[in-house]
């Protein structure tokens, strides 16, 4: 979209064309090869085209840690895969907070606010949701899981305008709420992926012997059936996690308030002053860079942190089947 | 995005497109005949709130001047995103039919695009009729509708002159050349002498800015089309001229086509690979910011032409202030719209703080911008250049109301050709074709070139 800063996409091109051949050649190694010779081969080719697929996702981070630590005029003239002659990190990073009386960490605070607050609520949502789905029988189950299967095919954006124009009649656009109360919904995805796990984590008997020791739905679902459902819990709650932290459309167009805007909205501002005529308005390139480094390092934490909570075979041992 | 122009992304031109003909939600205000200077001096003294959404970078002065002028309006400025984002926000609230902004940054091609869907206000009866004569006439034209309804105040413009780098052209020996003739020739010595260096770059889906050298070859592919009835005429011998042209000189191999305003093209531009940039008034400080590693080693000057000792121009970027009917507040409105365009102290601080390029003859006369000398341009009155090239920009050029359509028709097609240096005819022809097809899905009757598709 700027015109001013490099797209992070261009520079691994070789590594993406290169990529799914060196899958493939190794797909046919192992079927062609025979005897002792195999497993050697196979775990060479594996491990090269492992390599070249995580230097795939990870030559773009590195292209913004390296652009992170360039002036404006460094970013222009040097290449763009390695670092320039001094460091300009610190600088970046303290004009990025600073900027316009500290909007980035306001955006940020935002950020933290719809992500988090839109991701425990979607959670708990889909989690009650997909608990009913999967262990609930009553009429149009079906055909509501349906409905639910076939709204995953609905893209977010595409609802963006629709959900503008029922904000508009409740007087909520310009508020969080705008963008907290979507964004536990508009993904169905997590009810689709809590029904399946429920599903299969979840053994009948299980419920059956907490009702027979006297529990209600609501104690079995919370304290019986929650613990078992940890693992996809973390999953969904990332995932609504990320994908808040990432919208652009819905905030873009909800949004007035520059003391509202998250991380998105206010970076891509920037990205276009950056791009506004020459400097005339401040040097704002090597601001949206480091802000764009900033903003991944939240979804980074949250990654190792729930990390923990995928452990599967909670449940083995706790009853006989 | 640069307030001077703007590249097409997918998502606005799929976004604005199928509104096109959308029905708003609040029915527009039908503005008077003529409003008295009582009714407006008593507008202006009423406590009101004006919503304001732009991207010009430092706008807040401006509206600062307005308000010590008139301290009974407050001006809200929202700036949300530049292009596609911005103007997909304001047809989501207009179709809500609330929270739209009351005046917003509208870039000309995409006035026809507002008008057609009646939410633009006429500012006539606000008395921006008699603003006429402070404008250049092109510019003017721009925001005029076919029966004289003005849909906008001009902010700034984007006429279009050639950066060169003085020390390229001395080491290889070329003349600035003042025909097209003459800058092919000079393209071939240049790429002979130096094969690593080109004397232009044709970036291949630029859109606004083929819009542009469309305009300054004497074509005007939508020119007299009125309501739903559109003219698409992107075929003619003008047209042709220009695509030829190129494709030429791609197909010689003497001209490069970087996408522009790409990490590839900003190096380029900084290790000297392009001679020449052919750009609009808005392009010397952008050059100056970007390409610093360069500076004092660029002049400007006029396009080279088509014919000899002519003198023609076109039109690449710029903006308008446009006031939307759905606003409350329709007289405080207009008058802040025409306020920060014209008054003397905003307009000045506009063409030599925030280096948008002037719509006034007031401004492009005055000597304290145009006498400004630029270090980048080895002191050269760049202003003064470009003010010149200005008055050569012809008024005849319309935009269709889907400009952001045939600027993503236009990539896939010519675009394309061109930097492949293929047929461009073919290409030409199939730019019609999308353009007809598209026009006629959203409800406009098309009338065409010859074969009258």
């Amino acid at each position: 979209m700027s015109a001013a800063i490099a797209n992070p996409e261009a520079p691994d091109e070789p590594a993406a064309a290169a990529q799914p051949p060196r899958e493939g050649e190794g797909r046919r190694e192992v079927r062609g090869g025979r005897g002792r010779k195999r497993r050697s081969k196979r775990s060479t080719l594996l491990t090269v085209g492992m390599l070249a697929a995580a230097a795939y996702f990870l030559l773009p981070l590195f292209w913004l840690v390296v652009a992170s630590t360039k002036s404006t005029g460094d970013l222009f003239s040097t290449f763009g895969l390695w670092f320039a002659g001094h460091n300009n990190l610190f600088t970046n990073l303290g004009n990025t907070f600073t900027q316009d009386g500290g909007a980035f960490t306001v955006w940020f605070g935002n950020s933290l606010l719809y992500a988090v607050a839109s991701a425990v609520g979607g959670t708990f949502l889909a989690a009650l949701g997909g608990y009913g789905f999967a262990k609930y029988r009553f009429r149009g189950n079906q055909a509501m899981f349906m409905g639910v299967l076939g709204a995953m095919a609905v893209p977010a954006t595409a609802l963006a305008i629709p959900i503008y124009l029922l904000f508009s009649q409740i007087g909520l656009t310009d508020t969080p709420w705008a963008i907290i109360l979507p964004s536990m919904a508009i993904h169905p995805f997590g009810l689709y992926f809590m029904r399946v796990y429920t599903d299969s984590a979840v053994p009948d008997s299980l419920i059956e012997s907490g009702r027979i020791d006297g529990a209600g739905d609501f104690r079995i679902f919370f304290q019986v059936t929650g613990r078992l459902l940890t693992p996809a819990l973390a999953t969904v709650f990332l995932f609504m996690l990320v994908s808040t932290w990432n919208n652009y459309f819905l905030p873009l167009i909800m949004l007035n308030d520059p003391d509202l805007y998250p991380v998105t909205v206010g970076l891509a501002n920037w990205q276009g002053q950056a791009s506004s005529s020459g400097g005339a308005s401040g040097d704002y390139v090597p601001l949206v860079i480091t802000g764009s480094l900033v903003s991944i390092f939240p979804l980074i934490i949250a990654f190792l942190f729930l990390q923990r909570y995928w452990t599967t075979g909670l449940v083995s041992g706790s009853v006989k089947q | 995005m640069n307030p001077r122009f703007r590249r097409r992304t997918g998502l606005g031109a799929a976004l604005a497109a199928p509104l096109a003909f959308a029905a708003c939600a609040r029915p527009p205000v039908d503005p008077p005949e003529h409003v008295s200077e009582a009714e407006i001096a008593a507008a202006m003294r009423t406590p009101t709130e004006l919503n304001f959404w732009t991207w010009v970078p430092g706008i807040e002065k401006q509206v600062a001047l307005f308000e010590e002028a008139y301290p009974d309006v407050k001006v809200d400025v929202v700036n949300a995103a530049q292009g596609a984002g911005h103007y997909a926000k304001i047809r989501t609230a207009l179709r809500a039919g609330r929270g739209a902004p009351d005046v917003a940054q509208v870039e000309y091609q995409l006035i026809p695009s507002f008008s057609i869907t009646n939410h633009l206000l006429d500012l006539r009866p606000y008395g921006a009729g008699e603003l006429e004569d402070q404008f250049v006439d092109w510019v003017w034209a721009q925001v005029t509708g076919p029966g004289g309804e003005v849909w906008a105040i001009p902010q700034d413009t984007g006429p279009m002159g050639m950066l060169y780098r003085a020390d390229l052209f001395e080491a290889h020996g070329i003349e600035v050349p003042e025909t097209w003739d003459a800058f092919a020739d000079a393209a071939r010595t240049l790429h002979a002498a130096d094969p690593e260096a080109y004397l232009t770059n044709f970036p291949p889906s630029q859109g606004p800015y083929f819009a542009g050298a469309l305009w300054q070859a004497g074509a005007d592919p939508f020119g007299g089309s009125e309501g739903p009835d559109l003219h698409v005429d992107v075929t003619s011998a003008d047209a042709k001229r220009v695509t030829d042209y190129w494709a030429g000189l791609v197909a010689e191999g003497v001209v490069s086509t970087d996408p522009d305003f790409s990490d590839q093209w900003y190096q380029a531009a900084n290790r000297g690979k392009y001679a020449t940039w052919l750009t609009a008034a808005w392009g010397p400080v952008f050059l100056q910011s970007t390409a610093a590693s360069t500076s004092g080693k660029w002049r400007a000057a006029p396009l080279p032409q088509w014919e000899p000792g002519a003198q023609a121009a076109g039109n690449w970027g710029g903006s308008t202030s446009a006031v939307f009917n759905q606003t409350a507040h329709p007289i405080q409105a207009a008058v802040f719209a025409q306020f920060i365009n014209t008054d003397p102290e905003c307009t000045k601080a506009m063409a030599t703080e925030q280096f948008l390029f002037p719509p006034t003859k007031a401004l492009l006369e005055d000597p304290e911008f145009t006498g400004l000398e630029l270090e980048f341009y080895g002191g050269q009155r760049v202003n003064e250049v470009f003010a010149q090239i200005s008055e050569t920009v012809s008024p005849d050029f319309q935009w269709s109301p889907f400009q952001d359509q045939v600027y993503a028709d236009y990539g896939a097609t010519v675009g394309t050709a061109v930097a492949e240096g293929a047929d461009t005819d073919a290409a030409l022809a199939a730019w019609q074709d999308r353009i007809t097809e598209y026009a006629r899905l959203q409800g406009f009757t098309v009338v065409g070139n010859e074969e009258g598709s």
